[in-house]
């Protein structure tokens, strides 16, 4: 594209932008003469210079801007939000023109004669009207009409032109114009003309004369430039690093004052490119007193928006990732916070609402408040919207505090507009919001009053090129954690008062009366797990509002990284935001704490822990919560069933169950699914709905009718094994109510023994030993190897099993514990493996303990899978495949080399 | 060595335009964006002609050159008043405060070039 356009392109966007914070001010104060001398010169520039570059069609759309503002100056039009509506349209038109302008490099043909008349009319003093009434008393002399400036000896004859067909006047190709040619086409598509504005602008002829220095004291330069530079200073910044480095390991010798002066050179050097970086956020804030404006009008409320510390300034890069954000921010306190005049004089505030935007530096952080002070969020609503959005169950809800409750709206898929206006409801939500925040490390804070108002408190980085990181190792491998998400660090040891405790499998730190769920990084990123050494560190991490420990073999010291992006190929991984190069070369990762914390399901599991609110030690170990659904059947009292076992629930018509030789059956997807009553005292319903619990498994399904589903709740399984009644395997504490839980095994066999003989005969061919000394795990397992059409035989330990193949039993597969009494799981896995009769069955461990090389062990002794009790969902998974292989009667290479 | 002309104009595609003009017909130029920063670039090197905008930020064209006039330059350089404000009573108010010449915008080469033969500043060809 031609130079001159180019820079005509950016010269104008940056007038507009003034154009539309100027025109806001104006029109709450339009009795200042200097806004409007400014407004009125911008524009006047715009057209001036549409007119030097031969761009006729933007040019009369300027023109009309002005000429309304010209009459607004000489107090000839009253100034009337319909009139600013407009103006803010013809710069819409003028942006939209230009942004064509920009892909193609010419002005797109066509007119805006729609819009100008418009205008017209209304600088005439009339209604906006379609047509425009021709504005006749537009005279020789009037300040307004023939800027179309055309040179001074054709002045007269084009003046002459003007008073007949005036109108068209500003739309003239002003470059050359012959006199006589142009002023008859009402539409001034001139497709050639536009085509030789580059030609026409292109004079420039390289000229060997000096040129003084110029009088400006500011120059502007390509934000690639400074990229670049930026890119470059990052380098230095490493071989700075490098050389220190190798420096720190020496005596004293003669480099070492010159490195001093190179490392202060090169710290001041990178200060002064990230200064050159800055912008002010004023930058981001540009649009938005038009954004509010419009949306005042379109809502009929009052709005005043308070900007300051627009001059306050952060990278550009951190700009460009918060604009969004906050523009969508403002949007929200503007059409859902901020009342409608009428109720906020009903509660006694001012007609006109406020959101005020405060941005300020504070220690490296840059902070931005955005504060209305409109109704203030609706908890009420938030909450119903959390349970009908499936986020939380109203049981966990109910012990929550407020501003736990408030959190919800950071949550995907949650929006709290009842109803999607024009203006909101644009895909983007709070999450979106939250994401976008925290991704470039920041936190986003909230605060509500009901019918005070609400507000945000962002905290961002200054810049994100260069950050300070802390070095840490884990098997022998370093990563950096950005210090900005440490808060402190511990040394742990058995010795130590600080101890790495586990409750339930899950590591946890007490930590000044307090348990820090923990997360091994060696666990987490699926490095060997080595020998056990005690000696470890553990870095405090706070992500959002959780707080967590990293466990760490070694903490080294921290230095100043230079963020380069991720590779492709590891941007699927949740833990890396990048990596970088140390001071000795070495190519290290950087960690995401923020995907940390996620892997071990702590965010969640914190908020539930104190929604709990008595200590939540249950909620704080995430690791061993699972999922339950509680129902009631002819009874009263609860029941429980695992989660992860309910394939449907299914609320099906009465009618639709049919009775068949004895049996309730129901036509289920293309299928009869035969329905089994929880206990003979259930009573079918005659009308209505019918509540079924669906489990499937090989594509068979069968249905467990019960009379009402109550809740899904997520807690600690704490069974005490009480299984006197077919049907239950015990009671236990559910969400602090007392429950049985179910055992679906006895429900699979009534509905599948008889219905499905032919086929039982055939899969109980298939015959596994479950060995385990935990009776829950026995019979919670046992239900899934039935479900799966698998008979089973269960031992309690290593003897027993071992006894079974004394008698001469044989098993498609193998199950077993790890920690039993009287003979272990591995143990019991090496006299299989070392006895013909069974070393071919394949062997599966299900343990507590699934880290710290006790997989390597087990795989060792002989086992082809290791399974973690720990995980509820991976366990169900899992076995399912591992049986799946086994029932097709797969090897053990298979297997090992399948897992 | 060749003349030296000082544009004066808000908009840096104007100044770019006008300074690409007279560099072809072999002028040297200097730029300033507003009236104050021409009055500032006069006190140090005085330009042979001064190619001025009316309508800016700061300070705007007819104070500049009441300003510049005020100076009393040595040599005295000759001023042309671009504009768009065509009235006469425009034209004269510049005239009175010392312009030498006005110009309409858009202007393009040839209208540039007429103005700068009747200042004197590029010889009749």
């Amino acid at each position: 594209m031609d130079d001159l356009l180019q820079e005509f392109l950016a010269e104008t966007a940056e007038s507009l932008a003034v154009l539309d914070v100027e025109l806001v001010r104006f029109e709450r104060e339009s009795s200042d003469a200097t806004i409007l001398s400014n407004i009125f010169r911008l524009m006047h520039t715009i057209k001036g210079t549409c007119g030097f570059l031969g761009l006729p069609r933007l040019g009369a759309v300027a023109h009309a801007g002005e000429n309304i503002l010209g009459k607004f100056r000489d107090g000839e039009l009253e100034v009337t939000p319909l009139a600013v509506t407009l103006i803010l349209k013809a710069i819409d038109q003028i942006r939209v023109l230009l942004a064509e302008m920009e892909t193609t490099g010419i002005e797109p043909a066509g007119s805006d004669a729609g819009l100008i008349d418009e205008i017209n009319a209304v600088a005439s003093g009339g209604a906006p009207a379609a047509a425009a009434a021709p504005a006749q008393e537009i005279s020789m002399d009037g300040p307004h009409f023939s800027d179309a400036g055309f040179p001074v000896a054709a002045e007269l004859l084009v003046e002459v032109a003007h008073a007949l067909k005036h109108e068209t006047a500003a739309a003239e190709p002003v470059f050359e114009a012959p006199v006589a040619e142009p002023v008859h086409a009402p539409e001034p598509v001139r497709a050639p003309e536009a085509a030789r504005a580059p030609e026409a602008a292109a004079t420039s002829r390289d000229s060997e004369a000096k040129e003084p220095n110029t009088a400006n004291s500011s120059i502007r330069v390509n934000v690639d430039v400074i990229e670049n530079l930026m890119t470059l200073i990052s380098e230095l910044v490493l071989t700075r690093n490098q050389l220190l480095q190798m420096q720190r390991g020496q005596k004293d010798n003669e480099f070492k004052v010159p490195l001093q002066r190179l490392s202060h050179i090169t710290s001041d050097l990178q200060d002064g490119v990230t200064r050159m970086r800055m912008q002010p956020i004023g930058n981001a804030w540009n649009k938005l007193p038009r954004i509010v404006r419009d949306l005042a009008v379109s809502t009929g409320k009052k709005i005043e928006l308070n900007m300051q510390g627009a001059e306050t300034e952060l990278d550009r890069q951190v700009l460009e990732m918060i604009k969004d954000p906050l523009t969508h921010m403002v949007r929200n306190s503007a059409d859902h916070g901020i009342e409608d005049g009428i109720q906020r004089l009903a509660a006694g505030k001012p007609e006109t609402g406020t959101i005020a935007l405060d941005a300020y530096h504070e220690s490296g952080h840059i902070f931005i408040r955005i504060a209305d002070d409109g109704k203030g969020l609706d908890l009420e609503r938030i909450r119903a919207k959390a349970i009908a959005n499936g986020l939380t169950t109203e049981a966990a809800i109910a012990g929550m505090s407020e501003q736990q409750i408030l959190q919800f709206i950071f949550r995907p898929g949650f929006s709290t507009a009842e109803k999607v206006t024009s203006v909101s409801g644009r895909g983007v939500g709070m999450d979106v919001v939250r994401t976008n925040i925290e991704r470039i490390g920041g936190t986003i804070e909230l605060s509500s009053v009901a019918g005070k108002g609400t507000t945000f408190l962002i905290k961002i980085p200054l810049t994100l090129a260069i950050v300070s990181a802390l070095i840490v190792e884990a098997n022998k491998q370093r990563f950096a954690i950005p210090q900005l998400n440490v808060v402190e660090l511990v040394g742990v040891s058995d010795r130590s008062e600080a101890r790495i405790e586990t409750i339930n499998t899950s590591p946890v730190l007490r930590l000044r009366d307090r348990l820090l769920p923990l997360v091994s990084l060696r666990g987490v990123l699926g490095l060997e797990q080595g020998t056990k050494n005690t000696d470890r560190f553990v870095i405090v991490a706070h992500v959002g509002a959780s707080t967590f420990g990293i466990i760490v073999d070694r903490v080294f010291d921290t230095e100043e990284i230079v963020v380069k992006p991720v590779a492709p190929l590891l941007r699927g991984t949740p833990f890396y935001v990048g990596n970088t190069i140390l001071g000795d070369g070495s190519v290290i990762m950087i960690l995401d704490p923020n995907g940390l914390s996620q892997a071990a399901g702590q965010i969640e599991g914190a908020d539930q822990a104190a929604a709990q609110g008595k200590g939540g030690r249950a909620g704080l170990l995430g690791g061993d919560q699972a999922s339950f659904l509680l129902f009631r059947t002819a009874g009263s009292e609860l029941k429980a069933i695992p989660l992860e076992l309910v394939a449907r629930i299914e609320g099906l018509e009465a009618a639709s169950i049919e009775h068949v030789g004895g049996r309730h059956v129901v036509q289920y997807r293309d299928h009869l699914m035969p329905l089994v009553p929880f206990d003979d005292s259930h009573q079918w319903k005659e009308t209505g709905q019918q509540e079924i619990l669906v489990f499937s498994d090989n594509g068979r399904s069968m249905g467990l009718a019960v009379d009402e589903v109550v809740d899904i709740v997520r807690d600690r399984m704490a069974i005490e094994l009480n299984s006197a009644r077919p049907g239950l395997l015990g009671s236990a504490i559910i969400a602090g109510k007392a429950v049985d839980i179910v055992d679906i095994g006895h429900f699979l066999t009534q509905a599948f023994n008889d219905w499905f003989e032919i086929t039982n005969q055939q899969s109980l061919a298939r015959h596994a030993l479950l060995v385990d000394d935990s009776p829950f795990f026995r019979n919670l397992v046992a239900p899934l190897l039935t479900s799966a059409n698998w008979k089973v035989t269960t031992a309690t330990d290593g003897v027993e099993a071992l006894k079974l193949r004394e008698a001469g039993h044989q098993f498609d597969v193998i199950i077993s514990d790890i920690e039993m009494p009287n003979l272990d799981g591995l143990e019991l896995a090496s006299a299989i493996r070392n006895d013909p009769r069974w070393n071919k069955v394949p062997l599966i461990a299900l343990s507590s303990h699934a880290e710290e090389g006790d997989i390597d062990a087990g795989r060792q002794a002989g086992f082809d899978e290791y399974l973690a009790k720990s995980d509820q969902t991976r366990l169900t998974e899992n076995l399912a495949r591992v049986l799946r292989m086994a029932g097709r009667g797969e090897t053990n290479d298979n297997m090992r080399r399948a897992s | 060595m060749s003349p030296l002309c000082l544009i004066v104009d808000d908009s840096r595609v104007i100044r770019r335009m006008a300074a690409d003009i007279l560099k072809g017909l072999g002028l040297r130029t200097a730029e300033a964006e507003h009236g104050g920063k021409a009055v500032e670039f006069c006190r140090t090197t005085v330009p042979d002609m001064v190619l001025l905008d009316w309508n800016m930020p700061e300070m705007d064209g007819i104070t500049c050159l009441r300003e510049l006039r005020a100076m009393n330059l040595e040599p005295r350089p000759v001023v042309v008043m671009c504009t768009t404000e065509n009235g006469m009573s425009k034209i004269r108010e510049a005239l009175e405060a010392g312009a030498d010449e006005y110009i309409m915008k858009p202007y393009d080469q040839s209208v540039l070039l007429d103005k700068l033969m009747q200042v004197g500043l590029v010889e009749q060809a």
